[in-house]
C-alpha cells in the first residue's frame, strides 16, 4: 500500500497552515522568575501532536545544579503529569541548558520549569498550547528508498505465491513440467492482481487516515469583520465563524472567552502593502460570536485583522481576517480616541507611520511616526525619543533568541520614566511585511498571562477533572468582570491588572522600581523584512512607535 | 546411542548421533523460526503493555528488541539457507527446494520469512515518518503499523511453512524407526505451536473489535468468526492431529494468559502525560477469548464429515463455531465487567494510564456497545454467512497446505 502512495506522492515539503496565539510564529519565549532564578526560556512546540517539544534554558544567575522539565496539562492538572525529564547542559553554551517534553494531547499544556542550585529551588510555569498545525509531506529520499522496498516485496511476494501454486507443492523427486511452469506464472498474476487491490485499500486507508488528520488538525477560528457606518462613525464587527465547533468540542465555544490584560479581545489593524497605519483595540462583546469597536480615524484600505482570545482553559489563539476600510478624513494630527463612547476602549490607540519601501506617506512628515532602525534614536510624538539597543550594522538572524532592549527618553533627554500599559511596561508586535508573521508579546515573553495565570490555578486546585461550566453563566460573569474593569479610572485600572498578572515591580523595601527600559524576548521564525511596534505609557499617555528590520538566515 | 543407517540415496550428510536424537534431525532452521515466531508474538503482547503502561519507548526499546530478535533470526536463518542452498547446496538440498528468479533455491518457508522480515524493515522508517507526520498514534491499526504486522505474520506463516514442508514430506533421515516416529509428532506439535502463535498475532490485530466492551457487538461475531473459522479449519485440515483446531486454540490461550500473568509482576511507571490512571506496575493486554470451545466444533465437523462436501463441512462448522463462539463469548464479556474478573488471573483492571479510570463503562456495557434485537439476530446471521465463505476458504487453503513439501 505504501507503495503506490509513496509514487504517487513524490517530491514533497513541508507545509506550514497555522499556528495557534500567533500567525507564523510558533515559538514561546519567556523571561522571567524561577524563585531566586532569571530564566529566559525559548520552546520549540512539535508541530504534530503527540510530539515533542524542545526547550532551551538560560539561567542568568547563580550556581545550577539541576534543571527539570515536565509537561502539564489543564486537562489533568499536576498529578496527572508525568515525572520531568533533566534539561542538560548545552555542549556549546555551558550557561544554556537544553531538553526534550513529549506533548501527547491537543490543548492547553505548559512546561514546568523547576531549577535546583546554590540558592535553593525555583518552580516556573510557561504555557504551550499544544496543536497540531502542518501536515508534512515525505522527503523525496525517504519516499524512493520506500518505494523501493515495496516493489521489492511485491515481486517477492509474487514470486512466493507463483512458486506456492506450482513446484511448492512438488515432493523432491517429483519433475518440474511445463504444467507448472503454467501454474507458476497464473498464480503469480493472481497474486499481482490481488496485490494490487490491497495497495490501492491501502492507498485509500492511507489518504483517508490523512484527511481525517487535516479535518482534526488545528485551525483556529474564522471571522468576518464588516465596517458599520453609525451615528458615531465607522464600527468594525467582528463576527466569529464557529462553523468547526463540531469537532473542537464543546470546550472551545466562543462562550468561554476570559479576559487577557483586562481585555476579552485584543485586536490589532495593520494596513496591507504600505504598513504605515496600525491600531490595537479591544472590541467589546456584543454576544457571544460578534465583536464590535469603534474605529480610530485610518486611512482607507484593506487591513490586516488579528483577534488574539483565550478560552477558559487557558488556550489562546488569533483570529485572522482581513478587513477594507473605506475612505475617511484624516485628521490634521492623531487623534485621541479615548472617549468614553459606545465600542471604545480606554486602551485603544493608533499610530499612523511612513509606509514600508519607497511609498508616499499618508501623511505629513512631521505629522506621523517615522520608523526607527536598531541602534538609532527615533523621535517618537510627544518629544521623547527611543532607541533600539542593538548594533546598526549587526545583522539580526533567524532562530536566535534576542533580548530587543528598547530605552526611552523624556523630551530633555533623561531616562523616561514608563507607566504600565494594560497591567505591562510594554507591547509589541512583530509583523513580517509580508504578513505571514505577526505575534503579540510582551517583556515576559509572547505567551499568553491569561494562560498562564489558568494554568497556575489549575495547577494550585484539586485534581479532579474539570467539567464544563454552563455557558450563559460563565458569559455573564466574565462580561461583569470586563465591563468592572473598564469602569475603573486608569490607576485603579492598571494597579487591578499589575497585581493580576503578578507584575514584578516593587524593589525589596517595597517601593515601585522605575522603567525607562523594556526589554522583548523573542525568536525570528523565518527571515525577510519585519516592522515592529512598541506601545507603551508616559506621562498618562500611549506612546507608540515602530521600527523596520531585516532579519537574514 | 543405536543408530540404523537407512539406506536412501537422497540422505542428508549425517549428522552426530546424539544431535540427531535431541533435534531428530530437523534442520535448525525450523527450530529457528518457530521460536522466531515466539520471539515476535511475545515482543508484540510486551511493547502493547508497555505503550499502556509507560508510552515513551525507541527503537530500541525491550519489546522491540524482542521482535526485533525474531525478525533477525528467521531472516538470518533464511537468508542462509537460501545462500547456503543455491551457491553451496547438494543436489537433494535443492530439490527439496523452489527455484526462483533463474539462480536461487530456497525452501518456501524461508522466502516467506524473508519477506516478513523485509517488511518489517520496510515498516521502521515509514512508521517513524507517520508518526512525525500524523503522530504517535495509539492504536494498532495503522497503514504502518500494518505493514509491520504483515511482516510479522509472513515470519510466523514462514515458521508455519516451514514445519508443514517437513511433515508433509519423508525425509530419509537416517534415524531409527522410533525416532523417526517422534520426529513426526515433533513437527506436528510444532505445527501446532506455530499455528497458535499466528492465531495469537491474529487475535492481537483484531484485537480492536475484539476487546471485552465488543463482545455484545454483533460485529465482534462477525469479524472474530470469520478470522478464527478461516485459520482453524485450514489448520485442522493440514494437521495429522485430530484435535489440531482445539490444540491451536490452547496454545493461543496458553500464551496470552502467559503474559497477562508475567507482565503484571513487574513494576512500570507511566512517562508522558496526561496521566490520567495512576498505575505501578505493567498493564496486561486482554485475557484471550475462549476460542478452545468453538474450536471443539471445528475438530468434531472435520473429524466426522470427513470426506463429505467441503460446502456442507464449512456451512455445519459455521452454524456451531458461531453458536458455540456466542453462546461462551457473549457471558463471559459480562463475567469480565464483572468485579470476579478484577484480579491477577483475568486482569481486567487493565487500564491505559492516560484513560480516566473513573469512566462509567470501563466495566460495563454503554448502550451503544450493544446490538440487541433484531439487529443481533442479523449480525449473527451475517456472522454465520461470513464463516461459511472463511470456512470454506480456509478448507481449500488447508488442501494447499496439505499438498506443500518443499
Amino acid at each position: 500500500m505504501k507503495v503506490v502512495k509513496i509514487l504517487l506522492t513524490g517530491m514533497g515539503f513541508l507545509l506550514a497552515l497555522s499556528t495557534q496565539a500567533h500567525v507564523g510564529s510558533p515559538g514561546v519565549v519567556f523571561e522571567g522568575k524561577a524563585g531566586p532564578y532569571s530564566l529566559l526560556v525559548s520552546i520549540d512546540p512539535p508541530e504534530v501532536i503527540p510530539g515533542t517539544a524542545q526547550v532551551q534554558i538560560i539561567v542568568d544567575n547563580g550556581i545550577i545544579d539541576h534543571i527539570w522539565v515536565k509537561p502539564i496539562y489543564w486537562y489533568a492538572g499536576d498529578e496527572g503529569s508525568p515525572s520531568p525529564d533533566e534539561a542538560l547542559p548545552s555542549e556549546e553554551n555551558s550557561l544554556q541548558y537544553e531538553g526534550m517534553v513529549w506533548l501527547m494531547s491537543s490543548g492547553t499544556a505548559s512546561l514546568e520549569i523547576t531549577v535546583e542550585g546554590a540558592q535553593g529551588k525555583g518552580v516556573v510555569v510557561v504555557p504551550v498550547m499544544a496543536a497540531s498545525t502542518a501536515q508534512k509531506e515525505m522527503e523525496p529520499l525517504l519516499g524512493w528508498v520506500l518505494a523501493g522496498l515495496g516493489i521489492l516485496l511485491v515481486v517477492l511476494m509474487v514470486t512466493i505465491i507463483g512458486a506456492s501454486v506450482s513446484d511448492g507443492t512438488l515432493s523432491p523427486d517429483q519433475p518440474f513440467t511445463p504444467r507448472h511452469r503454467r501454474q507458476r506464472w497464473v498464480g503469480a498474476g493472481i497474486a499481482l492482481l490481488v496485490l494490487s487491490l490491497v495497495l490501492y485499500g491501502g492507498n485509500s486507508w492511507w489518504q483517508n487516515w490523512a484527511d481525517r488528520y487535516q479535518r482534526y488538525m488545528y485551525r483556529p477560528f474564522q471571522a468576518t469583520s464588516t465596517i458599520l457606518e453609525t451615528e458615531e462613525g465607522k464600527v468594525l464587527n467582528f463576527a466569529i465563524d464557529t462553523t468547526y465547533l463540531s469537532y473542537r468540542g464543546e470546550g472551545s465555544r466562543t462562550s468561554y472567552f476570559i479576559p487577557d490584560h483586562g481585555k476579552l479581545m485584543h485586536m490589532f489593524l495593520i494596513r496591507e502593502g504600505s504598513l504605515d497605519a496600525f491600531a490595537h483595540l479591544h472590541p467589546q462583546r456584543v454576544d457571544t460570536l460578534n465583536y464590535q469597536v469603534k474605529l480610530p480615524p485610518l486611512p482607507q484600505g484593506r487591513y490586516f485583522v488579528y483577534a488574539d482570545v483565550v478560552r477558559w482553559n487557558g488556550f489562546a489563539e488569533t483570529i485572522a481576517d482581513t478587513v477594507d476600510i473605506p475612505e475617511t478624513p484624516l485628521p490634521a494630527r492623531l487623534a485621541s480616541v479615548t472617549e468614553a463612547d459606545l465600542y471604545v476602549d480606554p486602551d485603544d490607540t493608533y499610530i499612523i507611520s511612513n509606509p514600508v519601501g519607497n511609498q508616499k506617506p499618508q501623511l505629513q512628515a512631521n505629522q506621523i511616526v517615522v520608523c526607527g532602525k536598531p541602534g538609532i534614536d527615533t523621535p517618537l510624538p510627544d518629544g521623547s525619543t527611543a532607541i533600539w539597543e542593538h548594533e546598526a550594522n549587526e545583522p539580526l538572524v533567524v532562530g536566535k533568541l534576542y533580548p530587543m532592549t528598547f530605552a526611552i527618553q523624556d523630551p530633555e533627554g533623561n531616562p523616561a520614566q514608563l507607566e504600565p500599559y494594560m497591567g505591562m511596561m510594554g507591547h509589541m508586535v512583530v509583523f513580517k511585511n509580508d504578513g505571514s508573521v505577526y505575534v503579540h508579546l510582551h517583556p515576559v515573553g509572547n505567551y499568553s498571562m491569561a494562560s498562564q495565570s489558568v494554568l497556575e490555578s489549575r495547577i494550585a486546585e484539586d485534581q479532579t477533572l474539570p467539567t464544563l461550566p454552563d455557558p450563559v453563566q460563565f458569559t455573564d460573569s466574565i462580561n461583569q468582570l470586563v465591563a468592572s474593569i473598564r469602569a475603573m479610572s486608569d490607576p485603579e485600572r492598571e494597579g487591578f491588572l499589575m497585581e493580576d498578572m503578578g507584575h514584578d515591580t516593587d524593589d525589596e523595601s517595597g517601593a515601585h522600581v522605575g522603567h525607562s527600559v523594556v526589554t522583548f524576548p523573542y525568536v525570528f521564525p523565518e527571515a525577510g523584512d519585519y516592522r515592529i511596534w512598541i506601545q507603551m505609557k508616559r506621562v498618562g499617555q500611549v506612546l507608540n512607535s515602530a521600527f523596520d528590520v531585516t532579519v537574514s538566515e | 546411542m543405536e543408530t540404523t543407517l537407512a539406506s536412501k540415496t537422497v540422505a542428508a550428510p549425517l549428522p552426530q548421533a546424539s544431535a540427531a536424537s535431541l533435534l531428530l534431525n530437523i534442520p535448525w532452521f525450523i527450530y529457528a523460526t518457530v521460536f522466531a515466531s515466539l520471539c515476535i508474538v511475545v515482543g508484540l503482547i510486551w511493547d502493547i503493555s508497555w505503550h499502556m503502561s509507560i508510552g515513551r519507548d525507541g527503537l530500541l526499546s525491550p519489546p522491540h528488541l524482542a521482535m526485533y530478535l525474531g525478525a533477525i533470526i528467521a531472516g538470518t536463518f533464511s537468508g542462509y539457507q537460501v545462500l547456503q542452498t543455491t551457491f553451496a547446496g547438494k543436489e537433494v538440498q535443492k530439490k527439496q527446494s523452489v527455484r526462483f528468479w533463474g539462480i536461487f533455491y530456497s525452501s518456501l518457508g524461508a522466502l516467506f520469512c524473508i519477506w516478513g522480515a523485509l517488511a518489517m524493515l520496510t515498516s521502521a522508517p515509514f512508521d517513524d515518518w507517520w508518526h512525525d507526520t500524523y503522530g504517535l498514534d495509539v492504536t494498532i491499526l495503522s497503514p504502518p503499523h500494518t505493514v509491520l504486522a504483515l511482516g510479522m505474520m509472513t515470519i510466523q506463516f514462514g515458521a508455519i511453512i516451514s514445519v508443514l514442508a517437513l511433515q508433509n514430506r519423508t525425509d530419509a533421515t537416517d534415524l531409527p524407526v522410533d525416532l523417526q516416529q517422534r520426529r513426526q509428532r515433533r513437527l506436528q506439535v510444532f505445527y501446532i505451536i506455530a499455528a497458535g502463535f499466528f492465531l495469537t498475532m491474529l487475535f492481537i490485530i483484531a484485537s480492536e473489535f475484539q476487546g471485552r466492551h465488543d463482545m455484545h457487538r454483533s460485529s465482534f461475531y462477525i469479524i472474530g468468526g470469520g478470522l478464527y473459522t478461516f485459520l482453524l479449519s485450514a489448520i485442522a485440515r493440514s494437521s495429522p492431529l485430530k484435535w489440531a483446531a482445539t490444540a491451536t486454540t490452547a496454545v493461543y490461550m496458553t500464551v496470552l494468559m502467559l503474559m497477562n500473568w508475567i507482565l503484571p509482576l513487574f513494576s512500570a511507571k507511566p512517562m508522558l502525560g496526561p496521566i490520567l490512571n495512576h498505575i505501578d506496575h505493567f498493564q496486561a493486554f486482554d485475557f484471550p477469548l475462549l476460542l478452545i470451545f468453538p474450536a471443539l466444533t471445528i475438530d468434531g465437523v472435520l473429524n466426522r464429515f470427513r470426506g463429505k462436501n467441503d460446502w456442507l463441512q464449512a456451512l455445519v462448522i459455521a452454524v456451531l463455531f458461531i453458536g458455540v463462539f456466542a453462546a461462551v463469548q457473549w457471558p463471559f464479556g459480562d463475567f469480565l465487567m464483572s468485579p470476579y474478573a478484577r484480579n491477577g488471573f483475568f486482569g481486567t483492571e487493565t487500564w491505559y494510564f492516560s484513560n480516566n479510570p473513573d469512566w462509567e463503562y470501563r466495566y460495563a456495557f454503554a448502550p451503544w456497545m450493544e446490538t440487541t434485537g433484531w439487529n443481533l439476530v442479523v449480525g449473527l446471521l451475517t456472522a454465520v454467512g461470513v464463516s461459511v465463505l472463511t470456512t470454506r476458504l480456509g478448507l481449500y487453503w488447508g488442501r494447499w497446505m496439505q499438498q506443500v513439501r518443499r
